[in-house]
Parts: C-alpha cells; structure tokens; sequence
C-alpha cells in the first residue's frame, strides 16, 4: 500500500515541469501521515485512503508558478490566442465568401455568362481576402511586440493574401477555359504560369520594400 | 466545522510563523501539531500548507532548507525570519483585536 502511495503522489506530478522538489516535499508528508496512521493501527487501506485524501487539490499549485517566478511563455501565448469579436466575425464572413465564391460563376454560366460569373467570383475573393487582411492588421496593432518579433508580418500578410488571388483567380480561368473550349491537354500550362505570376508579385514587392527603405 | 474550518484557514499564515517560532519544523509535523491541538477537528491539506509555505517564503517571512530525516528521506525544514517574527507579532495583534470585536459583535444576554 505504500508503494501504491508513493506511485499515487508520483503520478500527480507526472507532467508537470519543475515539479521535483513540490512532489519530494509532498510525497515525504504523505508517506508520514501514512505511517503514523499505520502505527495508530489502522488498515493499510483506509490510511492510504485518509493520506490521500490530505493531499487536497494539488491542480492549484501546479497551475500556479511553482517557483514564484513567472512563466515566460504564457503571456505571450495569451496575447496570441486573443480573438476579438471583429476579428472572429471578419474571419468567419471571409470564409463563407470564400467558399460561396463559385455560385456566381456556376449560376451565370448556366446562363452563358461565364465572363461575370468569373468576375462575381474574383470580386467575392478580393472582398474575402481584404476581410482577413484587415483582421491581421489588427492582430498587428493589439499586439505591440509581434511588431518586434517579425517586423515582416505585413509584407507577408500581403503576399500571402495576393497569392491566395492569384491561385483562385488562376484555378477558376483553368475550369473556365477547358470547359470552354475542352483543349485539357494544354491548358495545365496555366498552372506553372500561375507559379510565374507569383515569383514575379513577390520580386516586385521585395524591390518596392528595399526601395522603401532607400528613401 | 465547515464555517469554523474556512475561518482557521484564513489564518493559515498567522499559524505556520507562530508554530516556527517555537522552532524549526516541516509540513508534515507543523500539520499534526495543528491536528493534535484542535484534538483532531481541524487539519490542513498538503497542497494548502504546501502553497502557504511558497508564499511566505516568497515575501520572506521564512527560509527553507532540505535536512535528513533519519530514516533516509530528506525533508525540507523551515525556519522563521526575522521579517517573519515581526508579521507574526502583527498578525497576532491583528488577530486579538478581531478576537475582541467579534466578541463584542457577538455578545448576547444570558439566555433565560
């Protein structure tokens, strides 16, 4: 039973970091209790059950800082997982966009439209595209230090989003064109040409950036 | 014993530096002294006296150090403080004026 004890605190500390000499302090008053139990003669049993039951809520200790000190890492994890309402609801509504964005096209090239549908659906992307750019930035501004952290998050989050346009824009003229004109077996050259459409986007903004910074 | 328990346990700090000042001593035994004391209605749970520990160890109220047992284990033993006797010394008063207020809040007529 002591063993059974020693194993019982043992696994309560499992896990938890910096935690060794909180479970030798713990463990070592247990085991006592537990013995002056046995030696008042009572069961291996109910004093393993009774020193247990002394141990109380550890869970506060251990969430706690153990050691007074800080942790590190929490605030800033904090301050990332943040959402503000906005922020969730521009994310939600760039999403539905997102994956509504081909109703107008299949909806208008029923009706032989396709170039509307096609620009129905881009308009949809942009708008999406905007809405969680603009949610970024304001990830940027509620979170000073990330500034510090990764001061290319803007230009990235540009990039990210123009590509994001780029690749629709090019997948709907793909189903578009073969549909159109059933040439399959040529027109997956649109999709290295996507890929060239966007080393150069990421050519011009990189020499707009260092022109940025001459001036 | 509820409603007496969660008063004792506001006091926690008050009890742990008044019994270091009769000496050195680790949780376990500061615990049984409780225990024998209150004849067995009140104890403190390991992780409680655990946490009370940390925190005036923290303000230094008291030091800590790991000493041997006798039977092989090490226990960690804790001493009072200079800075700890004279919160002691303020808690005490502190707790002697509550003691004589909510005895005076309390006071009835003899029952008849």
């Amino acid at each position: 039973m002591r063993d059974k004890l020693i194993q019982y605190v043992q696994l309560l500390f499992a896990g938890a970091p910096d935690s060794e000499e909180m479970k030798q302090e713990i463990l070592q008053n247990t085991l006592d209790r537990y013995d002056d139990l046995i030696a008042e003669g009572r069961s291996p049993e109910t004093a393993y059950r009774m020193a247990i039951k002394g141990i109380g809520d550890v869970n506060d200790i251990l969430s706690g800082t153990p050691q007074g000190r800080p942790c590190p890492e929490s605030p800033v994890k904090t301050k990332d997982d943040r959402d503000t309402p906005a922020k969730k609801a521009l994310r939600a509504i760039a999403i539905a966009l997102y994956i509504l964005c081909p109703i107008p096209l299949f909806l208008l090239s029923e009706m032989g439209m396709e170039v509307i549908g096609l620009c129905g659906l881009l308009v949809m992307v942009a708008v999406a595209t905007a809405m969680m750019m603009i949610g970024a930035k304001k990830e940027d501004q509620d979170t000073d230090d990330t500034w510090d952290s990764r001061p290319a998050g803007p230009k990235e989050e540009l990039q990210k989003s123009i590509n994001t346009v780029i690749w629709v824009a090019g997948f709907a003229a793909y189903l578009l064109i073969s549909f159109r004109t059933h040439a399959w077996y040529i027109t997956w050259l649109i999709f290295p040409l996507i890929g060239a459409v966007q080393g150069l986007i990421r050519a011009i903004l990189d020499l707009k950036e260092e022109n940025n910074h001459e001036t | 014993m509820s409603i007496a328990g969660d008063l004792i346990r506001g006091h926690t700090d008050a009890i742990i530096l008044a019994r270091l000042l009769r000496g050195d001593s680790y949780g376990y035994e500061i615990n049984k002294v409780i225990s024998t004391l209150s004849s067995g209605r009140f104890e403190l749970k390991e992780a409680t006296l655990y946490t009370a520990f940390k925190r005036l160890e923290e303000i230094g109220c008291i030091t800590s150090y790991w000493g041997n047992s006798g039977v092989g284990a090490r226990r960690r033993y804790y001493a009072i403080t200079q800075t700890g006797r004279q919160t002691c010394q303020k808690l005490l008063e502190e707790w002697q004026e509550t003691k004589e207020i909510m005895d005076k809040l309390l006071e009835v007529e003899e029952w008849k």
